[in-house]
């Protein structure tokens, strides 16, 4: 006879389980509200003790200011204009738009370049038999041993002698070598875990290296290709510290470097710099949003090597 | 027979790499400019200031910012890489520092500059000089004032602002009974911002020290030392409640934002906040606040504290040809440009910042500017009595961790107010002894 489980420990489990989401999801979407709502309020009603999670009267005049300096049709204000009404522009306002189009071209160009180098790579360490395979691995990873930190003078210095400070290509560079050694690897190990059988089947009907690359393995390897593709933008842009030493001007300072020069000024609009918060997590979201059915395969891929 | 020529794989890549960086590469720049570093702050002010230079000069200048919360980290890594900088604004906090490092290069050569000390307020002057030399010029300054809410006291029936701390205790005990406020005093105590302004300004106040002339720590010494500042602190937190535990996880901005919501009665801020505080679009209680000299302690004066900005100029900058386009800049900047205390005037009427040069408080535009939200001439007495930060000096930094954990400690009763002092002492005088 078959006994039916008591109703009562269920629906308390159930309850309890649906509490512990809540507050999960609290924890981790709170802080992204309060950045999407205090975006959305006057100054004034930001300070407001207790705060609006719901503004009393939602404005987009900071978005308004953002877009209408970036494209010259407004200019920063001195600190005594209205923020409250979202008048206020800080002085580095205009440099938000440039700013995003240069984390932009900086994450996509190493975002590229990263699949175009780590593809082979991680397919010749993950399918071609060859001395000291696992070696080479190590030692790609044993690059990012190293803290960022540590690297900064002597980059700098490289980057200086280079005659490319204050310019795009010395982040696409240093960001390269930050990233390729993270996408071998869970390239590699993807590739490794695929059966040889479809290599040796292809090299059989004709196929070179390249071919079985790009027609046989590619096309099966997409959640790992998408995961790592979106590990080298959202390192990119995200990064913070090589980006501060290496730009100086809005010629190639990224969104990172701009926002945070926002809370240096002597009158800081915190609705202000929350829409610039908004702003600069909208691309990295959309990404997730777009390709999030790849992300955990492509990661646990890479992760479960055996 | 003719060799098939061959393409070097190592070359093909080399070529790729730098074909593919070209169209990010900037190009080149004009003829070597004077390279101009500063924290992103007043960006558009100097921008258009650069501009003028420039054309009044035909001098190009490569203008760079970042965060200040980054800034001094930014600039040791860009010294040590040997980044291409002439001039650049300095905290006198890092003079020291940059200045024993040979960072900062000497002006007491360059007349033109050195006139300026003649009308200079004298703290500024002397936060520039480290070991008898000078160092820069003052960018902007300002000292920390005490600001109250007119309105709070008016509906407390106190007529009159506190002249003394006692009686700064005493009316906040009377708003607290009124109902009016919990925590009628807001201080800032975190680490981060401000600190060890706020109790500088507290300690020349109740007339201490926390060295003596010879360098050596005073600040434990119940007569001339800090503790009648801390001790008011400790009390306002545990005995009189009339300041709230939580100051020391408050930061500047955090009792900025109080004060504008009303919510304070009596505050230390940065003179500059003054006019943010009376605009009516960025605080409610606009038009309610108002200075008053710093309360006085029962061995004290109206003393505060003052802090200064400058701009310093490299030994690049100052070497060879380079010197003279340098100095013409900095004069631009931190002097007259055109005849005109241009800058300075600029980052009053834009920014509300405050200016060394003291003849500026009788420039009818000025008096204008500063009377739209306070009274002008006590803002010149309290700058007056304004003295630099004593602490000063190369391990200053540190000091001033160990000492800020100390002070909080005491401020919310975990340790007494001896201890935390001694603690600040022993700190101080392991480190001067280290060097």
């Amino acid at each position: 006879m078959i006994v039916p489980r008591p109703i009562a420990p269920r629906m308390l489990r159930l309850a309890a389980l649906g509490l512990a989401s809540l507050l999960l999801l609290a924890y981790v979407l709170g802080p992204v509200m309060w950045l999407l709502s205090s975006s959305l309020q006057t100054e004034r009603e930001i300070v407001s003790i207790p705060p609006h999670w719901i503004p009393e009267s939602p404005t987009l005049a900071n978005f308004k200011a953002i877009f209408a300096t970036g494209l010259g049709l407004a200019r920063p204000s001195p600190a005594g204009t209205d923020p409250s009404s979202g008048g206020f522009i800080p002085s580095v306002a205009a440099n938000l738009l440039p700013a995003m189009a240069n984390s932009f071209i900086v994450a996509v160009t190493v975002t590229i370049l990263n699949l175009l180098i780590g593809v082979p790579a991680a397919y010749a360490i993950g399918k071609i038999r060859f001395r000291g395979r696992g070696l080479t691995l190590y030692a790609i990873l044993a690059t990012r041993v190293i803290p960022d930190i540590a690297l900064v003078v002597p980059l700098f210095l490289v980057v200086r002698k280079l005659g490319m400070l204050d310019s795009l290509a010395s982040l696409i560079i240093a960001y390269l070598a930050i990233t390729v050694p993270f996408s071998v690897f869970v390239l590699a190990s993807f590739f490794e875990q695929m059966p040889d059988d479809l290599d040796r089947a292809a090299r059989v009907d004709g196929c070179s290296r390249l071919r079985v690359l790009t027609h046989v393995y590619l096309p099966l390897a997409r959640p790992a290709l998408v995961a790592v593709g979106l590990f080298a933008f959202l390192a990119s842009w995200n990064e913070f510290l090589l980006a501060l030493m290496f730009t100086q001007t809005a010629a190639s300072q990224t969104l990172p470097i701009v926002v945070a020069g926002i809370t240096s000024d002597f009158t800081v609009s915190f609705s202000f710099l929350n829409a610039a918060g908004v702003l600069a997590v909208v691309p990295p979201v959309l990404l997730a949003v777009i390709f999030e059915r790849y992300i955990v395969s492509g990661l646990t891929a890479g992760a479960v090597k055996g | 027979m003719r060799s098939r020529p061959t393409l070097c794989r190592r070359a093909a890549l080399s070529a790729g790499a730098a074909a593919l960086s070209l169209p990010f590469v900037r190009g080149a720049r004009a003829a070597d400019p004077i390279g101009y570093a500063t924290w992103s702050a007043a960006v558009a002010q100097v921008k258009a200031h650069v501009a003028g230079f420039e054309k009044q000069t035909g001098l190009p200048v490569a203008y760079s910012n970042s965060p200040f919360a980054q800034y001094r980290e930014t600039m040791i890594a860009k010294f040590t890489g040997g980044a291409p900088l002439d001039m650049l604004w300095v905290s006198d906090a890092w003079l020291p520092e940059f200045a024993m490092a040979g960072w900062l290069a000497p002006i007491d050569a360059y007349k033109q500059l050195t006139a300026y000390d003649a009308v200079t307020s004298d703290f500024c002057v002397q936060s520039t000089v480290f070991e008898g030399k000078q160092y820069g010029l003052t960018y902007y300054t300002d000292y920390m004032s005490f600001l109250y809410n007119a309105d709070i006291l008016a509906k407390a029936g106190i007529p009159a602002p506190p002249a003394t701390w006692d009686e700064v205790v005493s009316q906040a005990l009377t708003i607290k009974s009124k109902g009016l406020l919990d925590y009628p005093v807001v201080f800032g105590m975190t680490q981060e911002s401000w600190m060890i302004e706020f109790i500088s300004a507290m300690v020349y106040s109740t007339g201490g020290r926390f060295i003596d002339d010879a360098g050596n720590a005073t600040m434990q010494d119940p007569k001339t030392g800090a503790v009648a500042a801390l001790t008011w602190l400790a009390d306002a937190v545990q005995t009189h409640k009339v300041l709230s535990p939580g100051c020391v996880a408050t930061g500047e901005l955090e009792v900025l934002k109080t004060a504008s919501a009303g919510r304070a009665a009596f505050v230390l801020l940065p003179k500059y906040r003054l006019k943010v505080l009376n605009d009516p679009a960025q605080s409610q209680a606009a038009g309610h606040f108002k200075q008053s000299l710093m309360p006085a302690g029962n061995r004290g004066s109206h003393s505060t504290v003052g802090w200064m900005r400058f701009f310093g100029a490299t030994p690049r900058g100052l070497s060879g040809g380079r010197a003279e386009g340098l100095v013409m800049l900095m004069e631009w900047f931190g002097g007259k440009a055109d005849g005109e205390y241009v800058f300075q005037k600029t980052i009053l009427k834009d920014l509300g910042l405050g200016f060394g040069i003291t003849e500026l408080y009788k420039d009818p535009e000025v008096r204008a500017d500063l009377g739209a939200y306070g009274d002008v001439d006590l803002m010149a007495r309290q700058q007056a009595l304004a003295r630099k930060k004593d602490t000063i000096s190369p391990w200053f930094g540190e000091w001033n961790d160990a000492h800020g954990t100390a002070w909080q400690q005491a401020i919310v009763g975990k340790i007494s107010v001896e201890a935390a002092l001694r603690t600040s002492a022993e700190t101080w005088t392991a480190l001067k002894k280290a060097g």
